[in-house]
């Protein structure tokens, strides 16, 4: 589970945000807010990319805010720039492990329906199997949140609908607390288990 | 594209150029970069000319003495000089060869060089003999000969000059066989080790050994001089070797082609003269060829006891085989 | 995506031609030198010595690939250090660096010497710089800090989402480089290595001072001899030809291995450190660098103290300062119009062997001697029937603006090909015009490299005398003839000072010229 109590961050002399939330394991926890609503400020907070000025962010009640991003308990997904174009899906995927290991790797791409692509130039990849490998990277890395930035925006509706199902399967499965950022009610409505607005810097549940 | 562009930058310069009085004729002396540059005799020479020949004098300068016979080479007939300042023994046969310049019709009799002068072409108004120069506080006792220099340890180092890209360069060459003959390339054999570097110019090696990189450095036996008189520094000497040295005169020619050759001549003719020679030993910092007594100053320090001819007929037909065999032995 | 790529770039037969247009100009210029050269050769008396011209061959390739070589590897590890590393004073560490491949090349060597040569700083250590070492490091400090200027920068571009996924996975040191540095720096490896194999081709005076005797020479002397010493033009021209040949091999090699780079973003401050072994790793790069390179450059600043008064004082001085900043903007501004012709031009299309044609020309300027550049531009001149001496000036501000073009083009063609390559469609699909593509697009983008071009190309100027052996040198004084007619004339302190002065000009220029750019197309954008 993951809990923020009043993490406060600003850009500069601009109104600081002030975020105080909760997400449950095994859940999907939508945040709602028009572009620019500081959405992208919460989860670079969660992830460790900004450091809040004061305020607490726990995961499984362990108190994360010192760490940097790369030790933090958290997968992330993008928009874009989710892979490495130049490496193939399955070198993607294997980003995932600490060391070499072929046969998870390919259990991974097979998890997210994806067991025959492996060899494929991430390049060569439509944006539905873009995210779909990684989140097969996110599963080797099976962290206990994942966090997710528009990920499904740039996606047709039919892969929309595909991947959005296997984000919320995933989660359930193996237990992660989801964090979905997104300003699609169609998305929160299909998979959101719980909801917050966000609106004026200020997180509200819905 | 481009021919617009130089048109226009040409026409602008052109402009930009102050109408010459008519009246006066101009006398164009082609030389090297150094003579024309302030530091140089030529701002004094033409000053000093101008007074008297009703005349204007415009020195075009290139990057050195031989570019600037290219140059001539290149434009034949057309070329604008009237003389070339600054040509020397080592390419006057090669000028000579040219058929471009006109005989001087001076009589030279009475200037002090190391040998009577009786080239009917060229005027020579400098001289300065090859030597190795070392600072005296580093160096107690330099070699007194080639031999003496080869004896020395490895780690006694000399910059020379390329022959190829460099007077003083082609001046240790002919210096060696003129001293050696065909002994030549032991000698450059024996050097190999002492060689620091073989640099482009002399301006880079003398650096070289100025920075302290290396004990001895090829420039002539007047550069501690320039160091006692112009800085005041007389750590310098020239080390004086018992083969004895070769000199480098530096000439000027009158070219067939001028319009203005009676004019070009008085130039010459002032330039040899006493008057004119003052210009020369603290800007060039080589040797007058006339005696200028007490105007010369005492750090020039006397002649190398033995002065070694140089054949000019030999220089010009067989310097490349030198130069080859040179570096064949340095190789 | 080959097959689909030309559909995505925007329709630009002006850009294309414009391109074509310059290409064959530089092409119809070299052709038009040596065409000169060739016609006046009839005078020449021929017969040079040129016994050792298949060693010289053998010995400059050999200098000129390792020079390359290790030129590429330290740009590469320096650059990665400097991407990753925050430190006070690190504009200035990146502006000397980048200042040293437009510094003239004997000033580098001095300054290596009062490192390390004999009764330099370091003279102690004994290290050796005579021969063919001390060839190749003066060569790795012009060019490696180059090569490390533009890798940065490359670094630099990578988008700040992919450096989070990155950081999010956790990835070591090794793996980062590895997947999200080396694709980005892969791009410009091969350009940067043939403008450094070029350079280090025809470098000349720096081999003949460090090289120590005529086993460590350059290809370039025999051509200098031929034309100076035995005035043999058809051997001249036989030799640069050998040498353009030899250096269009690599020139082709190279461009068939350039691959389009993909990224192209604004800087973003980095907060993802590597681990304290690559860190480590990263200030021992950057302080073998500074003690290298910089500490090279500070002896010239060093230097050239001593004889500040009297230079200062001088007339002269001024009028070769002035003289000379006249010509670097000329020719930095000349450069960079054609650097963006070209590039644009080249960025129009996607096929590889029209892309190579239409650089090849301002990279096979560079291979051309200077000596046969001289020579032809003063017999050029003459046949338009343009006294060549009033046209010095002109010569040399073209001269210089090609001397740079190929840094430009290398500085400029990456962004430019990125810009069509990723936002080609949406320029398509918008229908914008080549005038709004570039104001709107191309420009608020590249305006920062167009800053370092327009400063390479400023201080390549300031830096060189190349081409005026045979024009009048003496009302046209500019800086670099000034300190070597200082040298020449034993005025070594002087000498040094100009030098000195020469560098500072170039690191302003290096600093603020990007700087300034960048603001400028801020406030545009």
């Amino acid at each position: 589970m993951l809990a923020l109590d009043d993490v406060t961050f600003s850009y500069g002399a601009a109104p600081p945000y002030r975020f105080t939330m909760r997400a449950a394991a095994g859940a999907v926890t939508a945040i709602r807010g028009a572009s620019g609503s500081g959405k992208s400020t919460l989860l670079d907070l969660v992830a460790g990319f900004l450091v809040p000025a004061r305020g607490s962010i726990r995961i499984g009640g362990t108190e994360v805010s010192a760490l940097p991003p790369e030790q933090r308990p958290v997968s992330i997904l993008f928009q874009s720039e989710t892979l490495f174009e130049h490496l193939s899906a399955a070198r993607n995927v294997a980003l995932g492990l600490a060391r070499p290991d072929p046969a998870r790797v390919a259990a991974a791409l097979a998890e997210v329906g994806l067991a025959a692509l492996g060899p494929q130039r991430a390049a060569t990849l439509s944006g539905g199997q873009k995210q779909r490998v990684a989140l097969a990277r996110t599963l080797l890395r099976d962290r206990p949140v994942l966090l997710l930035d528009e990920p499904f925006s740039a996606l047709d509706d039919d892969t929309r609908l595909a991947t959005r199902s296997l984000v919320r399967d995933l989660t359930r499965k193996h237990g992660w607390a989801t964090v979905l950022v997104t300003h699609h009610a169609d998305d929160i409505a299909a998979i959101a288990d719980k909801v917050y607005v966000l609106e004026n810097g200020v997180l509200t549940e819905a | 594209m481009l021919r617009p562009s130089l048109f226009a930058l040409a026409a602008l310069v052109c402009l930009a150029l102050p109408a010459s009085a008519e009246d006066k004729p101009t006398l164009t002396l082609y030389t090297y970069d150094a003579f024309a540059a302030d530091w140089g005799p030529g701002p004094q020479l033409k000053a000093g000319f101008e007074q008297s020949c009703g005349c204007t004098v415009a020195f075009v300068a290139a990057e050195d003495s031989i570019s600037a016979l290219r140059r001539i080479q290149l434009e034949g007939a057309t070329t604008r000089a009237d003389a070339l300042v600054g040509l020397d023994t080592f390419i006057a046969g090669e000028a000579r060869a040219t058929g471009l310049f006109a005989p001087h019709g001076l009589d030279l009799g009475g200037l002090a060089l190391p040998a009577p002068w009786t080239d009917t072409d060229f005027v020579p108004f400098d001289y300065g003999y090859f030597a190795f120069v070392y600072d005296k506080t580093r160096l107690a006792t330099p070699p007194a000969s080639f031999e003496a220099l080869i004896a020395e340890p490895d780690s006694f180092k000399i910059v020379v000059m390329d022959p190829r890209s460099s007077t003083p360069g082609l001046g240790l060459v002919v210096w060696i066989r003129e001293a050696y003959g065909d002994h030549a390339p032991e000698i450059w054999a024996g050097l190999k080790p002492h060689i620091l570097t073989m640099s482009r110019g002399w301006s880079e090696g003398y650096g070289l050994f100025l920075k302290g990189e290396a004990d001895m450095a090829l420039s002539y036996t007047t550069s501690p001089a320039y160091h006692a008189v112009a800085e005041g520094d007389d750590r310098y000497a020239a080390a004086e070797f018992t083969e004895g040295h070769i000199a480098q005169v530096e000439v000027s020619g009158i070219l067939k082609s001028s319009p203005h050759q009676e004019l070009a001549r008085q130039f010459l003719a002032y330039m040899a003269s006493p008057e004119g020679q003052k210009a020369i030993p603290e800007t060039n910092w080589m040797y007058p060829v006339v005696d200028l007594g007490p105007d010369l100053p005492a750090a020039f320090g006397p002649a190398p006891g033995k002065v070694l001819p140089v054949d000019e007929a030999a220089v010009t037909a067989d310097r490349n085989a030198w130069i080859e065999e040179a570096l064949a032995a340095l190789r | 995506m080959p097959r689909s790529a030309e559909r995505r770039l925007p329709h630009r037969p002006l850009r294309l031609a414009g391109g074509a247009a310059a290409a064959v100009a530089i092409a119809a210029l070299i052709a038009t030198l040596f065409w000169s050269i060739l016609g006046a050769a009839a005078g020449g008396q021929g017969g040079g010595a040129g016994a050792d011209i298949g060693y010289l061959i053998y010995i400059t390739t050999l200098q000129a690939s390792l020079s390359t070589a290790l030129s590429l590897l330290v740009g590469i590890a320096l650059a990665w250090a400097l991407n990753r590393l925050r430190f006070v004073g690190r504009t200035l560490v990146i502006g000397l660096f980048a200042a040293a491949i437009v510094t003239p090349g004997l000033v580098v060597a001095f300054g290596l010497l009062a490192v390390w040569g004999r009764s330099g700083w370091l003279g102690g250590l004994g290290v050796p710089v005579f021969g063919l070492g001390g060839v190749v490091a003066a060569h790795l400090i012009l060019d490696g800090a180059f090569a490390a200027r533009i890798l940065l920068a490359r670094l630099d571009a990578i988008p700040e989402l992919r450096l989070k996924t990155g950081q999010s996975l956790g990835l070591s040191a090794w793996r980062r480089f590895a997947v999200i540095d080396w694709p980005a720096l892969r791009g410009s490896l091969p350009g940067l290595a043939a403008i450094i194999f070029l350079l280090a081709f025809t470098s000349f005076p720096i081999v003949l001072l460090l090289g120590g005797g005529p086993a460590v020479q350059t290809l370039e002397l025999a051509i200098y001899s031929a034309v100076r010493l035995d005035f043999d033009l058809a051997l001249a021209v036989r030799l640069a030809l050998v040498q353009i040949g030899i250096c269009a091999a690599i020139i082709l090699v190279s461009a068939a291995l350039t691959p389009v780079p993909s990224s192209l973003d604004r800087p973003a401050t980095p907060r993802w450190r590597d681990g304290p072994a690559a860190r480590a790793l990263q200030w021992t790069v950057l302080a073998l660098a500074l003690a290298g390179f910089a500490a090279a450059l500070l002896a010239v600043l060093a230097d050239g103290l001593a004889g500040l008064a009297t230079v200062l004082g001088r007339a002269s001085f001024w009028t070769a300062t002035a003289t000379s900043l006249g010509v670097a903007a000329l020719s930095a501004a000349l450069a960079l119009a054609l650097a963006l012709v070209v590039a644009a031009g080249r960025a129009a299309t996607p096929s590889r062997p029209l892309r190579t044609l239409l650089g090849a020309p301002a990279y096979a300027y560079l291979a051309v001697p200077a000596v046969a550049l001289a020579l032809g531009a003063f017999l050029f001149v003459r046949n338009l029937g343009i006294l060549p001496d009033a046209a010095a000036p002109a010569i040399v501000v073209i001269a210089n603006a090609l001397l740079s073009l190929p840094f430009a083009l290398a500085t400029l063609g990456p962004p430019l090909d990125a810009i069509a390559q990723s936002r080609g469609r949406l320029i398509r699909s918008l229908g914008l015009g080549g005038t709004r593509q570039f104001a709107a697009v191309e420009w608020p983008l590249i305006a920062r490299d167009a800053g370092l071009v327009l400063a390479l190309g400023f201080c390549f100027s300031l830096g060189d005398l190349g081409v005026i052996a045979l024009f009048d040198t003496h009302d046209f004084v500019t800086l670099p003839l000034l300190m070597s007619r200082a040298l020449g004339a034993y005025r070594s302190n002087d000498a040094a000072t100009i030098a000195a002065l020469m560098l500072v000009l170039t690191l302003v220029a290096f600093i603020a010229l990007p700087a300034l750019f960048e603001r400028l197309s801020r406030a545009r954008a």
